[in-house]
């Protein structure tokens, strides 16, 4: 599905960031002893959303071109949570990396379609990609 | 993406809000319909003559309290109305889509415009403070005060239910005015929701007043003496004929904002990729029907190749544009708001296509509906080419999609075809080179001038200014001005004897 609107690229990337976040509780439950920095990444899942809610909200004003903000193909950014009953710590942690491509790809490619268009809404994309780079960095030593 | 729920169930109908109290018009019962599906969403009355005077009563008996009430007193209120409007947002927005069919992008854009200026007339204690100076002669002072005045009229038009009544109302109230709005009949749900929150924030009663209705409601609130002064948003013909006169003779303020037909320049240097997404917001976006829309475009020089290519990707750009009820978040134009406006608009076109317009797009019937809806309100968006500057589809206001394509050779040229137009509301030019920019800002008659900004809308803390054709009055809504609007300036000058 092709994503134009600002409204419907953000429904799409909040669903993907409690898509992410679900995913991570669910991990927490898996790996006991992990389950601290798991809970923390949904928990800054969730924030991210409001964060970019909150960006969208206080600046798309009449004069921001929110309806052609953006041309992006969800299948592009689509990823699955499921992971075998049997997967160890390091599978868990690779399909985690592997979503966390997707969604930053999803964050990247908006912030470079929207950045003169959407101002503060880019700007908070770019933070988001850039805060998560310490998850990146333990996810990797997980594998 | 989703299709979000409507928040208006079960047909209600739109009170007027007169002295703290909610009550059933008298006067005719009309049906409010929403233009994406055409269902009937609610009813509104139009009030009578006795109804606006009881509102206006209300309204003169408050303000005796109400001005005495401290600044920083009155701001608290509205204070908590921005709060409620907060709380309110994304209810609020989705009331907007659906009693006049706007993308819900775009309604959110209007509520953040309307809290804004809630925001900004919160600044009344610094806003409203005066002058003065010591010693004007030896042992004698002078300062300026300013002082509310009593009842304002709020006249808002259809195409922005929300936002246009808060450029007046919160900066009335906080100088420590009282207000009676007139919303659009064809739009009454998105000021009865900010009385509704207006009520529960606790303005005293007789404060905040609306009065829903049509011409008698604006006649009462013309000719009532007690009325200080109107501010109005709509066609240029009822700003002229209506409103300005109608001030004029019982000595009334007035800001009167009418219509427009706004050209936008290209210059060949512009940057085309970021250029295109801000003409499809100007010239397509809330259907067409804004002040601040683009009518015409104006493409300097005699590149014919740049030409071909950039009207190849604005007209690519202009048909795919997916049309539909704006709240599936989807869709990136709503419909116009009534079967009369769409004529209105084909009549515009045919017009056109009669003194010599080509048709490059042809949207006088839209080419899909997203959710497969009546098209009784839709058209898709239309672009003329060979447009020229005497034709009716640039000198007057056509409030819908349309596109005119205008070739001239120079910038002077451009700032002529500008000039030359009946009304001055928010001509742009778009260039990547400053020298082109400053002397269009410079020589343009406009009261908003955009650079590389295809809506010119201009923030809280700005006036919403119009120029000639756009716009009768002095001083204009929003900001700084809208509090002179609302005060009056009393110099006092001491001396102790």
């Amino acid at each position: 599905m092709n994503l134009r609107t600002a409204s419907e690229t953000l429904s799409f990337i909040r669903e993907l960031e409690e898509k992410a976040a679900k995913f991570y509780e669910e991990l927490a439950r898996r790996f006991p002893e992990n389950e601290t920095d798991f809970l923390s990444f949904a928990k800054e899942n969730r924030k991210f959303n409001k964060q970019i809610q909150m960006a969208y909200q206080s600046v798309i004003t009449d004069a921001i071109e929110g309806c052609y903000a953006f041309d992006m193909e969800t299948d592009d950014y689509a990823f699955d949570t499921d992971l075998p009953d049997n997967a160890s710590l390091a599978q868990a942690a690779a399909k985690a990396l592997a979503i966390e491509d997707k969604i930053l790809d999803c964050y990247n490619i908006g912030a470079e379609q929207s950045s003169s268009l959407l101002a503060d809404v880019p700007r908070n994309f770019r933070i988001v990609s850039k805060k998560r780079n310490k998850r990146l960095e333990k996810l990797k030593s997980l594998t | 993406m989703a299709v979000l729920e409507e928040p208006i169930k079960g047909v209600p109908t739109a009170m007027n809000y007169i002295d703290g109290e909610w009550t059933e018009s008298k006067g005719e019962i009309i049906d409010v319909v929403n233009p994406a599906t055409y269902e009937t969403i609610g009813k509104v009355g139009i009030s009578t003559k006795e109804e606006i005077d009881s509102a206006v009563q209300a309204a003169q008996e408050a303000y005796y309290d109400w001005r005495r009430t401290p600044a920083v007193v009155r701001c608290r209120y509205l204070y908590r109305l921005r709060e409620l409007l907060e709380e309110n947002f994304e209810e609020v927005s989705r009331v907007q889509t659906q009693e006049h069919g706007k993308c819900i992008d775009e309604s959110r854009g209007e509520t953040r415009r309307g809290i804004e200026n809630v925001e900004v007339a919160c600044g009344i204690p610094t806003l409203m403070m005066g002058d003065s100076s010591e010693d004007i002669a030896s042992g004698i002072d002078e300062y300026l005060i300013r002082q509310p005045l009593g009842p304002f009229g709020v006249i808002g038009p259809f195409n922005f239910p929300f936002m246009i009544p808060l450029w007046s109302a919160p900066y009335a109230v906080a100088t420590g005015n009282t207000v009676i709005i007139k919303p659009s009949s064809e739009v009454p749900f998105s000021q009865t929701k900010i009385t509704e929150l207006a009520e529960e924030a606790g303005f005293p009663p007789g404060v905040w007043n609306m009065v829903h209705g049509g011409r008698t409601v604006v006649s009462g609130m013309l000719e009532h003496p007690d009325i200080q002064g109107i501010t109005f948003v709509g066609s240029t013909p009822v700003m002229e004929d209506v409103i300005y006169p109608g001030c004029g003779n019982t000595g009334k303020r007035c800001i009167a904002q009418g219509g427009a037909a706004n050209i936008l320049v290209i210059m060949p240097d512009c940057n085309v990729d970021a250029t295109i997404p801000g003409l499809m917001t100007s010239f397509f976006g809330n259907a067409g029907q804004r002040c601040l829309a683009g009518q015409t475009l104006v493409i300097v020089g005699e590149d014919d190749a740049f030409y071909n290519e950039f009207m190849e990707k604005v007209t690519d750009r202009a048909k795919n544009i997916r049309i539909g009820y704006g709240l599936d978040e989807s869709v990136q134009m709503g419909p116009v708001r009534d079967v009369k406006k769409k004529e209105s608009i084909l009549n515009y076109i045919e017009s056109g296509l009669k003194e010599g317009a080509t048709l490059r797009l042809d949207g006088r019937q839209a080419r899909e509906i997203v959710g497969g809806y009546p098209d009784t309100c839709y058209l898709g968006p239309t672009i003329m080419e060979n447009v020229s500057r005497e034709m009716r589809v640039v000198r007057e206001e056509i409030f819908g999609p349309t596109m005119g394509i205008m070739r001239v050779k120079t910038l002077e040229d451009a700032i002529e075809v500008c000039n030359e137009s009946p009304y001055h509301n928010g001509h742009a030019i778009f260039t990547s080179n400053g020298k082109y920019a400053r002397q269009f800002q410079y020589d343009v008659i406009s009261g908003n001038v955009g650079i590389n900004i295809g809506i010119v809308a201009p923030m809280a803390f700005f006036p919403f200014s119009g120029m000639a054709g756009s716009f009768l009055g002095v001083l204009h809504t929003q900001g700084k001005e809208a509090v002179r609007f609302f005060t009056e300036s009393k110099v006092c000058i001491h001396r102790w004897l």
